[in-house]
């Protein structure tokens, strides 16, 4: 009895199990020295539906051209980050751009996703965005509505956390997407909490008072987070703030939302233009920025041409869908930003760039962060 | 005692009429069903009558007060007309004790917490149902529920009682029974009654007038026995009566003030009645209740046993003379076997003339066979 | 010897029995679906519990220091118990009163909404009856966040909310409504209240319409003044049906995720629903301890249903002469009445459509000027070079609408037929055996997927499916579809039953007529448009519904609403707008379809 009972189990684990799990990752180790062509050729040999999903709208663009490019039939979707991990459990996806360093890490460590550097561009790609590959980098900025004769025209953050200032701040929910949230955690880390302790002198002339608060980036957060008004959407808040009715309010929201058409973009000024045009900068950050990482899927059907596309996708050529506006920068430095935008290197210097590691270990600051959002 | 009276009322729904130019007296303490087949508008008369319906033309008085006239615009509501109702499917409050149900009209009277329990206790007493007081409608037999719902409808003592055939849910034993309880009731607390059935014997045994309809039109309003013995007309005549009256085919040869010479059966006979005879066309038919077709060995009439059937009491008894199918009811039992050749006569004073044509009564007398 | 004989007839009496029982279709029905419920729902719930204890990848093992897979109490002590931040305040308890006071509220409006036009309607003279009913259901067969997103981009304006734009009422009109009014606890239970309200109609129009008009008569008779006849009378005859659309009601507002979401964001006004899907992201221990505690609570609810319809006071009215109920006049106040009631549903049923179809013309939100509206987003080209926004053909000439639309229908049609049947069968069984254990068993678990807050629902199905290969796209779909909206068809497929008298198929029993055609040629023929009601009811609601599929949705197939919902999420106002209204405009137009051509409506399906 017993025996028929775990031949029963092992049948049933045999019918459950992800076939060929390990074979994907075997296969983008063997990828790493491949050049282009072989490359090629051996993703041109896979069969079967190619999928994509992403966490930018414009993969769907880049996979059309792709498609166009190598004559194969694509399959591409926009999902937010924790519903693509919710599908990679259930079905087949080969390839993936999904934000949330932090939480990439650990589903590469689960085994979930598997990461890829193309060999082509090993050289244009700075070592700390090859793992996990950073295709691209999006910046949300203090974004002011420039109407009416109370401008927000910030050169301290603190100023945000002015009483003044209550109701006049427009942020996606951090709770609603993970990035906001790391953004918040960078704070309360050692850099930049001490950036945001000198800012105060600079602001008040002071030493800051923290009180119960453990560092200088804590009293930010509780200060700032009550003076804000939660959007439902990067696109719908730079719409919201656009609006000639909202003189006064400022928004920190994704650049590239500037390129909306539903957007009246004359009536916005993003904080950090204003201040480059005038030479000075905002103290300590102009917002944040976070990277897009593109990974080859651990359930793969057809991993090789997964490859493909991410080498495709980190040529100038696969990133023309998000080169043509500004506010996306492509992880490969020899793809230069549109025209008009500041460079990567500017940005990376003013804004508070997420680092997966320290959010990993510092997760628990949320709990503290959460307090501010009811 | 109030007197109930309507005058000209009618009542269509669009184009379908339920009642026609209705005339009626309700005389006070009086005991009135309305009697008809189904369909006929006695249930909607009813209605008019207390005030659930509203007719479309004539005018009703209670004890002489106007509670209902159409061309001056008069229609009291239910609740002033000083009427209680009994209806046919009892419409006990089911989310309400026995108590409850009997009490809850009585605290619309604003009566005081001991009177309402006085009363209600009565009640109970009267109508036998004490044990059941705490019990809910769902948790009562058929009898017991309507018992509750009469005693619900009497407790505020209502001058007039208005009864949709209450009694059709219950079977025929506890029918009688309560046919019983119905008729002493009525003496016992002098007001005055009208009932709605389609039963002939109910109306029959119970009533001190009936008023039979017939598709919206009054029939006949006469005392039960005037109804049996002097139908109006031969609808009257075969919707009151069991087993049901012989019509049988004549043709009239001549007439002369209270006789008329026929032919009916295959035979010449005289027809005698007790007053002038009314206009009467060629064609007639002859009413004869059955047990005034009696079997007698020297007996008038042949016929043939058709069928016999027994109940103890008596038997009916039906046979074929020529083509017409006769029905006679014998006392006791007797049992024919089919086919068996007896002969009837037609005897009494009872005897009633139709006309065929419009089916009036033409005259009620006696029947002679040359 | 003379015991084996005697064991020997035991056991052939017993077989004998058993065949008898199984030679009744309705006991092999009924034990089908016992097994097929038990593995669909109880499963499920099952899965539930074990996902309560079991770590989960990410922060969850992180935070509780232990290894994906171990098996822990620590989730319920987080949700529960942890006063560090004030944490199971603001991700539970809070959110829970948020959640009774919305669930209560919005069950009351609707009661009180739907019952007094059910009134209104079966009980007097009331003037545009044909209308109020016909619009009264549309709120149900809409969306449900249609009238949240209505409510918003209605009332809005610059002192409240963002405080960055104004809504139609503020900028055509220039009344600027006050915060609690547009946002929050108030609009939130109003507007699933009104959405809800047609239960409410429907089925405490349905004891009004059937009620005995001889009990009101009664008290009439009796003197009582009117409004006592109602309150002393109608309203204890009417609470079952009242009770019964607080259960409805209740357990949908509780695990009603869009409304709050759109209303009660953005003044953090936070429910369970809403902190549940966020909890599902990154705890998902605590996610499903909180869809736990919705799921007792609609037990809970379910159970004290059952108590109070189940008492002595049985309210099973006989219908007397139901044709000669009089209806109130309402004289003078009749106009008034219904032309308020008219206004209230235009407000409600098709101010919506109007307004989702202006939005989806204006190029920049908050502009109605006729030189800011476009087709472009119905049926313009080449969109993403000119507006850098969205795709780049209008939704009418985009194949992956087409394409979403056909999946959508299809998944409509497969949910419909198979719970529309699965109903039939299940009314078959339970009418049959009525009284039964088994029967009693079958109806208790065929209405408890209606417990079961969509998203969750959806989440252990997306979890059992992860473990059977073949079990994913259109069928893990189609199934879940069929289970949640089963509840809807069986009580329309018992309700249908109990009305046929036994005699109709034992006629045909006597005649030798085979099962399977006494169903095919008596049954249904004869309880048609009732049984058609109970397949329009999950067309309907699945062709809307997106908390159940969301999850579940396959990435190559996408249906209509989750479509709507990325290109919402997006910020694609216009084109979201637009699918909305193609949504709406379907789902009214198949019921407006099976409706003529085979008299089924929504109204029949819930009431019976």
């Amino acid at each position: 009895m017993k025996k028929i009972l775990s031949l029963i189990l092992a049948l049933m684990m045999l019918a459950c199990a992800v076939p060929a799990l390990a074979d994907v990752a075997a296969d983008v180790a063997a990828a790493e020295g491949l050049t282009h062509d072989e490359l090629v050729e051996k993703a041109m040999a896979e069969t079967g539906p190619f999928i994509v999903a992403g966490t930018t709208s414009r993969i769907t663009t880049a996979a059309e051209a792709f498609a166009e490019l190598y004559k194969i039939e694509i399959n591409s979707t926009n999902l937010k980050d924790l519903e693509i991990y919710t599908k990679l459990e259930s079905e087949t996806i080969d390839m993936v751009m999904i934000q949330d360093g932090a939480q990439l890490l650990d589903a590469i460590d689960a085994g979930i996703v598997i990461n890829y550097v193309p060999a082509s561009i090993k050289d244009t790609v700075s070592e700390e965005d090859q793992y996990p590959l950073a295709h691209q980098f999006t910046n949300k900025v203090f974004i002011y509505n420039n109407k009416g004769d109370d401008v927000p025209a910030i050169h301290n953050v603190w100023e945000l956390t002015d009483p003044a200032m209550k109701d006049r701040i427009i942020f996606k929910s951090p709770t609603g997407e993970q990035v906001n949230m790391n953004f918040l955690i960078m704070l309360t880390s050692e850099k930049w909490s001490q950036k945001l302790a000198d800012a105060y002198k600079a602001w008040k002339g002071e030493d800051i008072d923290l009180g119960d608060y453990k560092n200088a980036g804590y009293k930010w957060i509780a200060e700032f987070l009550p003076n804000c008004q939660f959007g439902k959407s990067d696109t719908n808040i730079a719409e919201e703030i656009s609006q000639d009715t909202a003189a006064g309010k400022i928004g920190l929201f994704v650049l590239s939302k500037l390129r909306s058409s539903s957007v009246i973009t004359e009536n916005l000024t993003p904080a950090q233009y204003a201040a480059s045009a005038e030479g000075y900068t905002i103290e300590p950050f102009a917002g944040f920025m976070y990277p897009i990482y593109a990974m080859v899927s651990a359930n793969a059907n057809r991993p090789y041409t997964a490859m493909l596309f991410i080498e495709y996708l980190m040529t100038a050529e696969g990133f023309a869908p998000w080169s043509k506006s500004i506010g996306a920068y492509s992880g490969n430095a020899a793809i230069p930003e549109k025209e008009g935008d500041l460079p990567l290197s500017t940005w990376k210097e003013t804004l508070v760039v997420e680092d997966p590691e320290f959010i990993l270990d510092n997760f628990e600051v949320e709990d503290f962060i959460r307090q501010y959002l009811q | 005692m109030p007197e109930i009276v309507l005058k000209n009322i009618a009542k269509r729904f669009g184009k379908f009429v339920a009642v026609e130019n209705l005339n009626l007296t309700i005389e006070s303490n009086s005991f009135i069903t309305l009697l008809g087949p189904s369909g006929c508008g006695k249930t909607t008369t009813l209605r008019m009558i207390a005030g659930l319906e509203t007719p479309t033309e004539g005018s009703i008085t209670i004890d002489g007060k106007t509670v209902f006239d159409a061309d001056q615009g008069i229609n009291l509501p239910p609740n002033k007309r000083d009427v209680g109702f009994l209806f046919q499917n009892y419409a006990l409050w089911p989310h309400m004790t026995v108590y409850q149900n009997i009490a809850f009209g009585l605290e619309n009277l604003k009566w005081d917490k001991k009177r309402i329990q006085d009363r209600v206790d009565e009640m109970l007493k009267l109508l036998k149902i004490e044990q059941f007081v705490k019990r809910y409608p769902a948790e009562l037999s058929g009898g017991q529920q309507q018992r509750v719902a009469i005693a619900r409808t009497l407790a505020p003592s209502p001058q007039v009682l208005f009864m949709d055939e209450p009694l059709s849910n219950l079977d025929a034993k506890l029918r009688g029974e309560m046919r019983t309880e119905l008729k002493r009731l009525h003496s016992d607390t002098n007001s005055t009654f009208v009932y709605v059935t389609h039963d002939q014997l109910e109306a029959m045994t119970l009533s001190t007038r009936v008023c039979l309809m017939e598709t919206g039109v009054l029939q006949q309003y006469a005392p039960p026995l005037e109804i049996y013995n002097k139908p109006a007309n031969m609808f009257v005549a075969s919707f009151v009566g069991n087993p049901t009256m012989n019509f049988i085919p004549a043709q009239v040869d001549s007439v002369s003030g209270n006789t008329v010479s026929l032919t009916t059966l295959g035979r010449k006979a005289v027809f005698t009645a007790e007053t002038p005879v009314q206009a009467v066309g060629k064609e007639a038919v002859i009413g004869v209740r059955p047990e005034f077709l009696p079997i007698r060995e020297n007996g008038a009439l042949k016929a043939a046993i058709y069928s016999t059937l027994p109940s103890g009491m008596e038997t009916t008894v039906k046979a074929a003379c020529g083509d017409t199918m006769l029905t006679s009811v014998v006392f006791g039992s007797v049992d024919y076997r089919v086919d068996t050749e007896v002969h009837m006569d037609v005897v009494g004073d009872s005897i009633v003339l139709f006309d065929k044509e419009n089916g009036k009564n033409a005259g009620v007398g006696k029947l002679e066979f040359a | 010897m003379e015991q084996t004989l005697k064991r020997k007839i035991t056991w052939t009496r017993m077989k004998g029995r058993l065949h008898a029982w199984l030679s009744k279709p309705a006991n092999i029905i009924l034990l089908v679906f016992l097994i097929a419920l038990a593995v669909l729902t109880l499963y499920p719930l099952l899965s539930l519990l074990m996902e309560t204890v079991t770590v989960h990848l990410g922060k969850e093992a992180r935070a509780a220091k232990l290894e994906v897979g171990a098996h822990t109490l620590y989730h319920f002590k987080r949700i529960f118990a942890t006063s560090e931040n004030n944490y199971s305040w603001i991700q539970f308890y809070k959110p829970f009163l948020n959640t009774l006071a919305v669930s209560v509220t919005s069950s009351i409006i609707a009661i009180l909404f739907g019952g007094v036009v059910a009134f209104l309607i079966t009980r007097t003279n009331l003037k545009f009856k044909k209308f109020v009913s016909a619009v009264f259901v549309f709120p149900y067969i809409m969306p449900s966040w249609t009238l949240a997103l209505f409510w918003e981009t209605f009332f809005k304006n610059v002192n409240i909310g963002l405080k960055t734009s104004n809504g139609i009422m503020a900028s055509v009109f220039g009344v600027f409504m006050p915060e609690w009014f547009v946002y929050g606890f108030f609009p939130i239970a109003l507007v699933l209240g009104l959405h809800y309200a047609p239960f409410a109609y429907i089925l405490i129009g349905g004891i009004l319409r059937n009620m005995d008009a001889n009990l009101e008569e009664a008290a009439t008779i009796l003197r009582t003044p009117r409004w006592r006849i109602i309150w002393r009378i109608t309203l204890p005859i009417v609470k079952p049906a009242m009770l019964s659309t607080f259960l409805l009601v209740f357990a949908s507002s509780m695990s009603a995720y869009s409304v709050p979401v759109f209303l009660g964001s953005p003044v953090r006004y936070y429910v369970l629903s809403t902190t549940m899907k966020e909890l599902m992201n990154t705890y998902k221990g605590q996610a499903y301890i909180i869809v736990g505690v919705m799921i007792l609570f609609g037990v809970a609810i379910l159970m004290l249903n059952q108590k109070v319809t189940n008492s002595r006071k049985q309210f099973t009215t006989v219908t007397g002469k139901s044709g000669q109920i009089s209806k109130i006049n309402l004289k003078k106040a009749n106009m008034p009445i219904a032309i308020l009631l008219v206004v209230v549903l235009l407000l409600v049923a098709v101010v919506p459509l109007v307004t989702f179809a202006l939005e989806s013309l204006i190029v920049k939100a908050g502009d109605y000027t006729p030189g800011n509206m476009t087709l472009d987003f119905w049926i313009g080209t080449g969109l993403d070079k000119r507006l850098d926004q969205g795709d780049s053909t209008g939704i009418l000439l985009n194949p992956k609408v087409w394409k979403a639309l056909g999946f959508s229908l299809a998944l409509a049609l497969t949910c419909s037929v198979v719970a529309g049947t699965c109903g039939i069968l299940v009314g078959y069984g339970v009418a049959k055996r009525r009284g039964s254990r088994l029967a009693s068993w079958v109806s208790s678990l065929s209405f408890f997927p209606y417990l079961m807050p969509s998203l969750a629902f959806g989440a252990i199905y997306l979890s059992m499916s992860s473990k059977i290969p073949w079990l994913h796209g259109f069928l893990l779909l189609g199934l879940v579809g069929s289970v949640k909206y089963l509840p809807f068809a069986s009580r329309s497929g018992v309700n249908a039953m109990l009305q046929l008298s036994g005699e109709i198929e034992e006629a045909a029993v006597i005649n030798g007529v085979p099962w399977w055609k006494r169903m095919l040629r008596v049954i249904f023929p004869i309880q048609k448009s009732s049984f058609l009601s109970g397949y329009l009811l999950p067309m309907v609601s699945c062709m809307r519904e997106l908390s159940l599929f969301v999850l579940l949705v396959p990435t190559s197939n996408t249906i209509l609403t989750t479509m709507l919902m990325q290109y919402s999420e997006k910020g694609w106002a216009q084109f979201g707008n637009a699918i909305n209204l193609l949504i709406i405009i379907v789902v009214l137009l198949v019921n407006f379809l099976v409706n003529k051509l085979t008299g089924a409506s929504i109204d029949k399906g819930v009431g019976g």
